[in-house]
């Protein structure tokens, strides 16, 4: 999976039409800067051989320098991977407090007010274009009401306060398409848990209400959701990448939008790559915690 | 057999459910009572009422589909107009329940121990250490082997039969004074069935427990029960004594059921009691229950004009109307009654 | 990492359900006819979908809203009161009026017409792109569904791979490599949603493979294609269709998020991504440049999302618990 991973990253500067280098370069400058460029690039080195040099690097951490600034990609990413996985984080678990909250209520009253309205606002949220969402946001909470700062980011040591403020309407924005796609897994899923035979057992063991709908009802319906969520990472990274640039958040995402724009590409690898490397770790976490939460697969 | 108040008084049972096809009379006037230490088997196709029935009696059904009317006295105390958390209190020490399917009827991600232990503590303030020993102890009784390490394995780690001892377990953990058992053999097979029926027979002999066996198979019911209680669609058609009724049936369908009616029933090859679905056709659909005899549409008899028009009560057989108490008298629900629940005469049919 | 239970990292599909449910899902047409003993294959029924389809009122308005867009796509010049890039210095960021319905931009450019003309683009690029996706990813996922063994396993893992990047960085990627503009823009789109077809296509396809009547057509000798065509494809189609209409609005989401980032439409033409961004800058000024569009798109993947919805309750009842949105 890995390999396969690395080798769509690694093919993506093959397909570059023309010389990368060149490209990258631009029009005016030495055949000095050109020549170590291409040498440290490897990219004047037959294809096979590129491959190894640069996935066997890669596994050391370096990821090679920047067409542009010369600075190592490693750092460059680095320097951006916080501000990303606080992003990430921040929106999985505003997600989660939207969906299973309303996911729960709308399958306890089927049928009911807030199940419609659930139901209308999920459909909402999954229709809305999260950048569109953004700069609406920014317009209302920013511009008109002046809540909170348009964009931008400071990191938690320095400035709790600002951090938590600039946060808010990001993971806000990225929160609310997956949870709403969350919302509706977790309807249906507590519904079919409530009509299984082991909850009517609970019941008719007299046990009160609250601990049949937590322990026989929300435990079993939300095994399968720590499946979805990390399923959902790779959407909620989608939306990252266009949320990090309405709200100026240094993640990332940015950083690839600017390589591209840059034809930097040495950079672009290393940010899809990491990207990559974010889901496919996320998901194996998943299964680990899923095999220790469901002890019918745990003893397996 | 004392003639004391019966544990469990059911009157003029009736369940509507909410159906897309509009609304079911499932169980229409149902009554019956059972004793302390006595074992009622309500005997019915799939369909007839008879979990409804029941599940009726806990408020298991889902609020907003079902509507329950009558009377179900426990004790004296009405069931069904009892406050919600009442009835939550009698779960369990009133009434325990062990139901069909023992695969799915234990929470999947929850040890044995743990569902015994909560079910336990629902209703007596105990630590939890004397509830988990309270619970190996169970397990034990009901012949779990090694019950201290039964107690931590998870559901799918044991068999069907074993599972279906840790229900057994859970409904008497609180020693309820009534157990019913909703088709509690049924998805076993016939050894394992055996011995879960012994089980049930010997703690009710040990606790006096009065017992409702659910059930659709004839030859459980004679082993099992004192009383029987023939149920179609929704309605009480004939109850009695279990020889009255395996041995003197009244009712057509009874008596098809038993195969004293040659053109309705096929006897079981072995010679032993046949299942319930050896009547052919189907049951009526509750949503739409026939004017006259509910069983009338697949009835060979129809011996009586009123059989298509009017609904036979449920009355003491003729020909047997010696007054035993309401404890054993057999009754069915029949215009056409006379000539087949009169002693002997389905021995000189064969 | 060969069948579907696997919980390997990359085999986390995004069918919501845990267990191994791909190998049970059939089609509604498929079970019933199997269960007579009847050998023909069920053909989906069009005349009774469409029915059933149009009393669902959500998805009656859906499908009105969409066919709507279509017209107006369609009659674009007409329909539109001003040209696209009439530029009227003198009326900029005119607030919506009469006149002007939407506003005007910095160019005291129509907003509305702006927004009529944005829907060809929208749906050009959507169709466009979800056929792409469609064809190539349905034909991947009937071979690996139809072959299995090594087949499917070096395909599908062709297309787990693909699935663990960010579908927007994906499609950036690969428009940072053919360079930017609508056409390279779909095109990546199409690249993009290939592997949710082929996973919903495989899927159905192991439901149908083991039915009776292509045993039946097998065992008389009928060749893979002939199979394939006539007896796979029409009863594996049902999920591919609801489908086909959830990938549209994402399409179109899609293409309004990379012209939004400058790597879609490229100025002047309109296009509703790229109206947002550009009215971005105003937003302070002249909130109607980038909230109109917005709101376009919003109601055009709302329609395609909600006609999915209809078409999935209609086609294939048992997947409506196990939504997979796709949201990419």
């Amino acid at each position: 999976m890995l390999i396969g991973v690395s080798i769509i990253v690694f093919a993506l500067i093959q397909f570059v039409p023309g010389d990368p280098v060149r490209l990258a370069l631009g029009t005016r400058f030495s055949q000095e800067t050109y020549d170590a460029l291409l040498e440290r690039s490897g990219l004047d080195q037959p294809v096979l051989q590129q491959y190894f040099t640069w996935s066997g690097r890669a596994l050391t951490g370096d990821l090679g320098v920047s067409f542009r600034s010369g600075e190592p990609v490693t750092a460059l990413i680095l320097e951006r991977l916080p501000a990303t996985l606080t992003l990430a984080l921040a929106a999985i678990l505003v997600a989660l407090l939207i969906a299973v909250p309303l996911g729960t209520l709308s399958a306890l009253r089927p049928r009911s007010l807030v199940d419609r309205g659930a139901t209308v606002l999920s459909q909402i949220g999954i229709s809305v274009p999260d950048f569109w969402m953004g700069i609406v946001f920014i317009l209302v909470f920013a511009g008109t009401l002046g809540w909170l700062p348009s964009g931008g980011y400071v990191p938690l040591t320095e400035d709790p306060w600002g951090w938590l403020q600039r946060l808010i309407m990001p993971a806000i924005v990225t929160g609310v398409v997956s949870g709403s796609v969350i919302t509706r897994f977790v309807r249906s899923s507590v519904l079919e848990a409530l009509g299984q035979d082991h909850v009517r057992t609970a019941q008719a063991k007299g046990l009160p209400a609250r601990q049949v709908l937590s322990w026989h009802v929300l435990r079993n319906a939300l095994l399968p959701l720590v499946t979805v969520t990390g399923v959902q990472l790779a959407y909620l990274l989608s939306g990252v990448v266009v949320v990090e640039i309405v709200f100026a958040w240094p993640g990332l995402g940015q950083l690839a939008l600017q390589a591209v724009q840059a034809r930097d590409y040495p950079v672009l690898q290393g940010a899809v790559l990491l990207f990559a490397l974010v889901f496919l770790l996320v998901n194996l976490v998943v299964d680990l915690l899923y095999s220790r939460l469901d002890p019918r697969i745990a003893r397996r | 057999m004392t003639v004391t108040a019966p544990l469990l008084e059911v009157e003029d049972l009736h369940v509507r459910l909410r159906t897309p096809r509009g609304t079911a009379s499932v169980v229409n006037g149902l009554s019956y009572t059972v004793g302390a230490g006595e074992t009622v088997a309500v005997v019915g196709e799939s369909g007839s009422g008879k979990s409804v029935s029941v599940l009726a009696l806990l408020g298991l059904l889902p609020a907003g589909v079902a509507t329950v009317t009558g009377r179900a006295l426990l004790d004296g105390e009405d069931l069904l107009a009892m406050p919600a958390d009442r009835l939550r209190q009698l779960r369990g020490p009133g009434v325990g329940m062990v139901f069909q399917d023992p695969m799915t009827s234990l929470n999947p991600v929850l040890t044995v121990g743990r569902q015994l232990v909560e079910g336990i503590r629902a209703h007596v303030d105990v630590p939890k250490a004397v509830a988990r020993r309270r619970a190996v102890e169970l397990l034990g009784e009901v012949g779990l082997p090694g019950p201290e390490k039964a107690v931590d394995r998870y559901p799918h780690e044991l068999s069907g039969g074993m599972r279906q001892r840790v229900m057994i377990a859970i409904a008497l953990s609180n020693s309820p004074a009534l157990l019913i058992a909703d088709e509690a053999t049924t998805a076993l097979d016939v050894t394992v069935q055996a011995q879960i029926i012994d089980l049930v027979q010997r703690l009710q002999a040990d606790h006096g427990t009065g017992v409702v066996w659910i059930t659709h198979d004839l030859g459980v019911v004679a082993g099992i029960a004192d009383r029987v209680l023939v149920m179609y669609g929704g309605r009480c058609v004939e109850d009695g004594t279990v020889d009255d009724v395996l041995e003197r049936p009244a009712h057509p369908y009874t008596r098809g059921l038993l195969g004293a009616l040659p053109d309705l029933a096929v006897a079981r090859a072995d010679g032993g009691l046949p299942d319930l679905a050896t009547v052919p056709g189907t049951p009526p659909a509750p949503t739409d229950l026939p004017a006259g005899c509910v069983f009338w549409p697949r009835c060979p008899v129809r011996a009586d004009p009123r059989c298509e028009t009017e609904q036979p009560p449920l009355a003491h057989v003729r020909g047997q109307s010696r007054d035993f108490g309401p404890s054993l008298a057999h009754r069915a629900a029949t215009w056409c009654a006379e000539d087949g629940g009169a002693p002997g005469t389905t021995e000189e049919d064969r | 990492m060969t069948t579907p239970a696997d919980p390997g990292p990359g085999r986390t599909v995004p069918s919501t359900q845990p267990a191994p449910q791909t190998v049970t899902d059939r089609p509604p047409g498929a079970g019933s006819d199997t269960a007579a003993g009847t050998l023909r294959p069920a053909r989906p029924r069009w005349r009774e979908t469409l029915g059933l389809l149009a009393r669902n009122p959500t998805a009656l308005i859906a499908a009105l809203v969409v066919l709507g867009m279509i017209v107006v796509a369609l009659l674009d010049e007409q329909l539109a009161p001003e040209g696209p890039n009439e530029i009227d210095v003198g009326a900029r960021l005119q607030p919506p009026s009469p006149d002007h319905p939407f506003g005007t931009d910095d160019l005291g450019r129509d907003v509305f017409s702006r927004v009529i003309l944005g829907a060809a683009v929208s749906l050009r690029v959507g169709l466009i792109a979800v056929s792409i996706s469609l064809v190539v990813g349905t034909l991947i996922g009937l071979l690996a569904g139809f072959y299995g063994k090594w087949v499917d396993d070096v395909l599908m893992r062709l297309m787990d791979m693909l699935f663990a990047f960010p579908a927007v960085l994906l499609a950036i990627s690969i428009v940072a490599i053919l360079g930017p503009g609508l056409t390279n823009t779909t095109i990546a789109i199409g690249i993009v949603y290939i592997p949710i077809f082929a996973r919903v296509t495989r899927s159905s396809v192991l439901g149908v493979r083991e039915e009776v009547y292509v045993r039946a057509a097998r065992s008389v000798g009928s060749s893979d294609v002939r199979l394939l065509a006539r007896h796979v494809l029409p009863n594996a189609a049902p999920p591919i269709i609801v489908q086909t209409s959830v990938s549209l609005a994402f399409a179109v989401l899609s293409e309004a998020a990379l012209s939004f980032l400058g790597l879609g439409t490229q100025p002047p033409d309109p296009s509703w991504g790229l109206m947002l961004s550009e009215g971005r800058g105003y937003i302070e000024l002249a909130w109607w440049i980038a909230v109109f569009p917005g709101l376009a798109i919003f109601l055009l993947v709302l329609s395609f999302n909600l006609l999915g919805d209809g078409l999935r309750d209609v086609l294939d009842p048992r997947q409506r618990t196990a939504m997979s949105g796709g949201r990419q």
